[in-house]
């Protein structure tokens, strides 16, 4: 159980992949960009990459506040990374002066920009604004040239510093604040982009007297600094803002703006579909010996087919209504076939697809898939989005050997929805070690007894090590009513027999023999046909 | 201007055009586009024009080739043949509108392409094997959906090469959507404002749906629809809700807050 839960109780748990699953979604509708993925890193402050179409951001144990004012950060430095993705060309490192001014004043340009679009924002935003304000470092607690920079942002975004400056240091910050406020009206007005702006930044730091490379610190919404301030202070200061803003609002409309009333159906949701889980009482999946891949920075698209997703999907589309209707003759021959051929063919049969069955997936990641890894892992995802299109239920499991140890990698849990996040899960996965079948089954077990999946599907390319473990385990799942099948995945066809004549050997129910990897998902849906 | 028949349309890509160059040059047209970009409007525009009668059919699976063709009936004890909708239209010269035609089962695909070939003839093999020839003037134009569309496959490579013509009907860019809409509908400008807003969303849920992000894109018909209810006085955000977002539910509550909370972020 992560901190979060810890802090607030099972009941308001959110579970990532719900979180990433609705990040990009809106994302991509925010910032236009139909490739924006996101991704979670904790502790680290929201970022995107617009080259690789990336936006990282924390988790939400990053912000203050309560849960769902946590949630409603979290939403708002999703936008901001969104309208960073739709209207800027760069982004550059927070860590050193040049990158964080200019990005400052990319924030303000964006925001007018995408208030443009998103009006509905603005409510959010304030409140985002209202409450970061609290956590921000005071600035009698920074000093030198951090706290000339953190003056600057403050003044530049908010119009206000929080603590004191003195002398020249005020006069440096509000002068440089005054030259951004005017190249980004100007931006704006001339439809300028951030090349432009950062043709300015020089001057912006000629005028706070500091050095462009001048390091900074980790920046600061972190700083609990301010928390014990009431919600009333909350309040206050975001009828302070909204003022500032020229969009004052009543005390009314300010104490329901805090309580985010707009929002609170859609947190509900969220809690309330992350809670959502098949696993029995049983906790994480860590507890039955099972691994779980955690490395975020990868770029699952390289294992992404869209070709080979949408002929899959555009083949599998009968699945959906769960009937194939097909026209079939019948009947002996007779004289009056004239007279049968002149009418319509009134025989029809159905055939039942188990779109409702429960499926689980072990997918062999031994050495000897090596040399054709990604075109394996491209036929896996989309055999996953055919399954996740048609609305089954499944989990997928990977085996492999790291530090000379098996591992059974979960890439996908029965109870969470297909996303991105589980490709990335398996972009990961390298391929290595031997094929120890009879172990990663008998890992599997429990999860498997939780789960109770209608048909498990193996798909290896190699001899089992231990045959007559396998057998055996085999049977157990059997015995608890699970169908077992498997998929042998040759280099050419005579291979590709032989180990599907293997297979068989060990007792699976049903086994195929596949040569050409890119056959897989159609292969394996055929398998669900009755 | 408010549309007070169904013949309202606003040729806005010039297909209506295209349309009558083909009909012209007795070239086979076939219309390309998700549903609601009004294909059928267009045709039916495209009759009016022409002054044609128009014979219609909408394909679906359970299309079966007497509807196209025909079949022999008992009427008081004698068999007659009573003409499917393909050989009135190749008798009379009408215009032929075949509807969401790659919803059809192959059979009656196959029994189609005899008729649509170059010498526009077909045997009726049930009425003695009689030959019908089309009447001149005869025009056919056919629609499909794009293959992301439930229940579409592909049009087979032959029957594709009956129609040179193809034109593509997509969603118009939002100043055009106003214009339909207001043909529909009287709105007052800012009312016009927040139908701007509404096809800001309407864009983004169709995005959505294209890359399979969603079961379903809104089409004009949603649009027309919000405009009317906005234009009696529903407050904006509950016709949204209404119109754009209470369908997502059956998909489940998340697939529903996502687009409500497209709603917020446009509307607040």
């Amino acid at each position: 159980m992560d901190n979060l839960s810890l802090e607030y109780g099972r009941k308001n748990f959110i579970r990532n992949d719900v979180l990433v699953n609705l990040a990009t979604f809106l994302s991509r509708r925010w910032s236009g960009n139909p490739k924006t993925a996101v991704i979670l890193v904790d502790g680290k402050i929201p970022f995107t990459n617009i080259q690789k179409n990336i936006i990282s951001l924390p988790s939400l144990s990053y912000y203050a506040g309560t849960q769902f004012q946590k949630y409603r950060q979290w939403r708002a430095s999703l936008w901001y990374e969104s309208m960073r993705m739709a209207f800027s060309t760069k982004v550059l490192s927070y860590d050193h002066a040049f990158g964080y001014i200019l990005n400052s004043l990319e924030s303000k340009r964006i925001e007018v920009l995408g208030l443009k679009e998103w009006e509905g924002m603005e409510n959010e935003l304030i409140f985002n604004e209202g409450i970061s304000w609290l956590t921000r470092p005071l600035l009698n607690s920074l000093y030198g040239k951090q706290k000339i920079i953190e003056a600057f942002s403050q003044y530049l975004l908010t119009g206000y510093i929080k603590g004191e400056l003195f002398g020249s240091e005020l006069e440096r910050v509000q002068n440089a604040v005054n030259f951004g406020n005017e190249i980004v009206r100007e931006a704006i007005g001339k439809s300028l982009g951030t090349d432009w702006l950062e043709r300015h930044i020089p001057q912006i730091i000629k005028l706070l007297q500091i050095n462009p490379l001048v390091t900074i610190p980790l920046i600061m919404p972190k700083s609990r600094i301010g928390l014990s301030l009431s919600a009333n202070d909350l309040v206050n200061q975001i009828q302070k803002i909204s003022q500032k803003k020229n969009k004052e609002k009543t005390r009314d409309l300010i104490e329901s703006l805090v309580e985010g009333n707009r929002l609170v159906k859609e947190y509900e949701s969220i809690v309330r579909e992350s809670t959502r889980s098949d696993n029995k009482g049983y906790g994480s999946m860590e507890e039955f010996g099972l691994s779980v891949p955690d490395s975020q920075f990868l770029d699952e698209s390289i294992i992404y087919d869209k070709d080979l997703i949408t002929r899959l999907k555009a083949a599998v589309r009968n699945w959906k209504i769960g009937w194939v209707e097909t026209h079939e003759e019948s009947g002996d021959e007779l004289d009056v076939d004239a007279i049968l051929e002149s009418q319509a063919k009134p025989f029809l049969t159905d055939y039942k697809n188990s779109v409702k069955t429960k499926i689980a997936l072990l997918l062999d990641h031994s050495s000897s898939i090596e040399d054709e890894e990604i075109e394996y892992k491209k036929a896996t995802i989309a055999l996953c989005e055919a399954l996740k299109f048609l609305g089954i239920k499944f989990a997928v499991y990977a085996f492999s050997t790291r530090d000379r140890k098996v591992k059974c990698w979960v890439i996908k849990r029965a109870d969470e929805n297909w996303s991105p996040m589980n490709a990335r899960n398996l972009v990961q996965i390298r391929a290595s070690g031997g094929t120890p079948l009879a172990e990663i089954y008998n890992l599997l077990l429990p999860v498997m007894k939780a789960f109770k999946p209608e048909i498990m599907i193996t798909l290896t390319d190699g001899e089992p090590s231990d045959y007559n473990a396998v057998r055996s385990i085999i049977a157990t799942y059997k015995s608890m009513g699970i169908h077992m099948l498997a998929v042998g995945m040759g280099k050419n066809i005579s291979t590709a027999v032989n180990i599907g004549q293997n297979l068989k050997g060990l007792e699976f129910e049903r086994t195929l023999a596949i040569s050409r990897l890119h056959d897989i998902p159609n292969r394996v849906l055929s398998l669900l046909k009755v | 201007m408010i549309a007070d028949t169904d013949m309202a349309y606003l040729d806005w890509n010039d297909s209506l055009n295209l349309l009558n160059r083909a009909n012209r040059a007795s070239i086979f047209a076939l219309i390309i586009g998700p549903k609601g970009t009004g294909k059928t409007s267009l045709v039916r525009k495209f009759a009016s024009d022409t002054h044609k009668q128009l014979h219609s059919i909408n394909f679906s699976l359970r299309t079966r080739e007497s509807h196209l063709v025909g079949s022999k009936t008992m009427n008081r004890g004698e068999i007659s043949f009573v003409e499917g909708i393909l050989i009135k239209s190749m008798k009379e010269g009408t215009i032929l509108y075949l509807d969401e035609i790659n919803a059809a089962d192959a059979d009656v695909l196959l029994r189609l392409d005899e008729a649509l070939d170059d010498r526009r003839q077909i045997v009726l093999k049930e009425a003695e094997g009689q030959t019908i020839r089309a009447a001149d003037g005869w025009f056919v134009v056919a629609t499909i959906n794009p293959l992301s569309h439930a229940g579409t496959k592909e049009l087979p490579p032959q029957l594709l090469s009956r129609f040179p013509v193809r034109i593509k009907l997509d969603y118009p860019p939002p100043n055009i959507e106003m214009e339909i809409v207001k043909y529909h509908v009287n709105v007052n400008s800012s009312q016009e404002k927040e139908l701007e807003r509404a096809f800001k969303l309407a864009n983004s849920l169709r995005d959505a749906a294209a890359l399979e992000e969603l079961y379903y894109g809104p089409s004009i018909r949603e649009s027309i629809a919000f405009a009317k209810l906005i234009s009696q006085g529903m407050p904006i955000k509950q016709a949204a809700e209404v119109v754009y977002a209470n369908v997502y539910e059956q998909w489940g509550e998340v697939e529903y807050r996502k687009v409500m909370d497209m709603i917020t972020s446009i509307f607040g």
